[in-house]
């Protein structure tokens, strides 16, 4: 789940300033459960737009996530005439989200929330991010906990020296990552993975923005852009070499 | 010898080593860096420089290195994760042995939070036993991390630091374990106060075979005050401070003096610690201190320092 947060309303009305007559997007996935962009959200938002003196000429819930380009334009263009009166599009969804919406519309298109983090979600009220999408994923040497995401310091092989009574030195609320990763390991049998030593890790594989084209797949060359490469990743023997003659 | 420095040749001779700490100034001027080696010189055999230790912005490691060996200290350059992705990692490592810096301690580095730039955005592009690995890797094989060919010699004498108290401390002596077979050469250990929970860790330790390969080096704090103490006790992580050293500060007289006393006891019942091969004095901002513990640990004289050129063999 995308965990987003909706910005200020003064924020919100100061982005929107000069615009007269705004049309409200939400999205039913994320930010409906999360209750940043579901429709209890749109009509709040027209409230609070309409005290603040706008008019707001509609609002959509798209069928699908709102990252969907697919059924995210269709709709809009069911939407054709209360857009065709809008000066501006305010969108309560993540940024992803947003950004369809704007390459879809001609008028511009603004967010009303802050998008944050990929998470768990524990309940309706408590989420917490799980996952950087880095892009080569370690959990299966970690016990199913990811240092990358919960490390306050992305560390790979094990702990720095500042824990507490098992918590971050960075946040005294938090565990530390490693404290758990070592714990699950073994319990679940699994503590040699501890002492296997992580080789640095391959950023590549985060460098943004990435792009997957599937249609590509299998033809010459590499599939996608972006680093998301199938290769493996980098062992001792296979360094040699690696990334020969370097990047412009 | 890998390295051929000073601390290398102290340890592998069989002595007891002395090493301290030196935190660069806040400030540009060369003449802190060479008042503290004027001060420490003749009562350690190698002088550890911070790396913008507590995420405060200090004169780079670096170049303070440069300046102790130009007074003729044997430096050890602290160099952290926090502040340097690969690149500028190796590429100070270069430097560091084109400036003739000759140990090297490879360090997590405190978060940015508690330093004075907390917005800043920390890199740990590597982690500290990766560090170790790498700079092994450029020593013995050669090579960069990305398997290009370095040209010439990088002698490294290789640190790494062990926190034996942490909280669970279970697998304290695991981790060390990863950092010996990274390829550190020595260690220093965080301050030990509590002796006892220090000796069950290097029996540990020792029983892991772990002693045998590397030159374990035990870290001691010199406590000024009630409040350094208390303030340690409560708010600095990985330290285990017993509450029988709590109340002798408070029932001190003379406060630094009774920090002094105690901080030579340590000394002398870690030394008759099995396997412990040094010890590392981190007086934080109270240096002066240095000479007078050395002294009165029976520490002196220090091996004769070798100030010439070092080379690894
Ligand atoms: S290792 Fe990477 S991909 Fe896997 S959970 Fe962590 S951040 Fe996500
Ligand atoms: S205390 Fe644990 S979670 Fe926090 S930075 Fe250190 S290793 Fe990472």
């Amino acid at each position: 789940m995308i965990i987003t947060e909706q910005k200020p309303l003064d924020e919100i009305l100061a982005i929107l300033e000069g615009h007269e007559s705004v049309f409200l997007v939400g999205c039913p996935i994320c930010a409906t459960t999360w209750g940043t962009g579901g429709e209890p959200q749109l009509r709040q938002m027209k409230a609070a737009l309409e005290a603040a003196g706008k008019r707001c000429v509609g609002t959509l819930m798209p069928e699908e996530s709102t990252c969907d380009q697919r059924t995210t334009r269709l709709m809009l263009r069911r939407s054709k005439e209360a857009l065709e009166q809008a000066d501006a599009v305010l969108v309560l969804a993540c940024g992803a989200g947003t950004q369809t919406v704007a390459a879809l519309v001609d008028v511009p298109t603004y967010p009303a929330n802050n998008t944050l983090y990929l998470a768990r979600l524990q309940s309706l009220m408590v989420s917490d991010e799980r996952c950087r999408l880095c892009g080569e994923c370690v959990l299966a040497e970690t016990g199913g906990i990811c240092p990358v995401t919960l490390c306050a310091k992305g560390l790979a092989n094990g702990p720095c020296g500042g824990y507490r009574d098992g918590k971050c030195e960075v946040d005294g609320t938090q565990d530390c990552a490693w404290v758990l990763i070592y714990r699950r390991l073994h319990e679940l049998g699994q503590e040699e993975r501890f002492q296997v030593i992580r080789e640095p890790k391959d950023w590549s594989k985060a460098r943004h923005p990435r792009l997957i084209d599937k249609r590509l797949e299998g033809e010459k060359g590499e599939s996608t852009k972006g680093g998301a490469q199938p290769a493996p990743s980098p062992g001792p023997s296979q360094r040699e070499g690696k990334r020969k003659g370097g990047e412009a | 010898m890998k390295s051929g420095s000073h601390l290398e040749k102290v340890l592998t001779a069989g002595h007891f080593a002395v090493t301290a700490e030196l935190g660069p100034p806040k400030g540009g001027d060369a003449g802190v860096i060479r008042h503290g080696a004027a001060m420490l010189k003749d009562v350690c055999d190698a002088l550890n420089v911070t790396d913008n230790q507590t995420a405060v912005v200090r004169m780079s490691s670096v170049a303070a290195c440069a300046i102790l060996k130009q007074e003729g200290v044997d430096p050890v350059l602290q160099m952290t994760c926090r502040d340097r992705n690969r690149l500028a990692i190796q590429s100070d490592i270069l430097g560091a042995s084109a400036l003739g810096i000759r140990n090297i301690l490879c360090l997590t580095g405190d978060h940015q939070k508690f330093g004075n730039h907390p917005t800043a955005k920390n890199v740990h592009d590597i982690d500290s036993i990766q560090l170790v690995q790498m700079v092994k890797r450029m020593r013995d094989e050669r090579k960069f991390d990305c398997g290009e060919e370095i040209q010439g010699e990088l002698p490294f004498f290789i640190g790494a630091a062990a926190n034996p108290f942490a909280d669970p401390y279970e697998f304290r002596p695991i981790r060390l374990a990863k950092k010996v077979k990274a390829g550190a050469d020595f260690i220093q250990s965080q301050a030990v106060f509590n002796v006892e929970k220090f000796r069950d860790y290097m029996a540990r330790v020792r029983d892991m075979g772990l002693l045998e390969k590397v030159y374990f080096l035990a870290g001691v704090i010199p406590v000024k005050s009630v409040g350094m103490i208390r303030y340690m006790k409560e708010s600095v992580a990985g330290l285990d401070i017993p509450d029988e050293l709590v109340r002798r500060m408070e029932n001190a007289e003379k406060a630094r003096e009774e920090g002094v006393r105690i901080c030579v006891e340590l000394i002398q019942q870690i030394r008759e610690i099995p396997g412990v091969r040094g010890v590392h004095i981190m007086a934080v901002a109270w240096e002066s201190i240095v000479p007078r513990i050395v002294e009165e640990a029976g520490l002196l004289p220090r091996p004769v320092a070798s100030t010439g050129p070092t080379q690894g063999e």
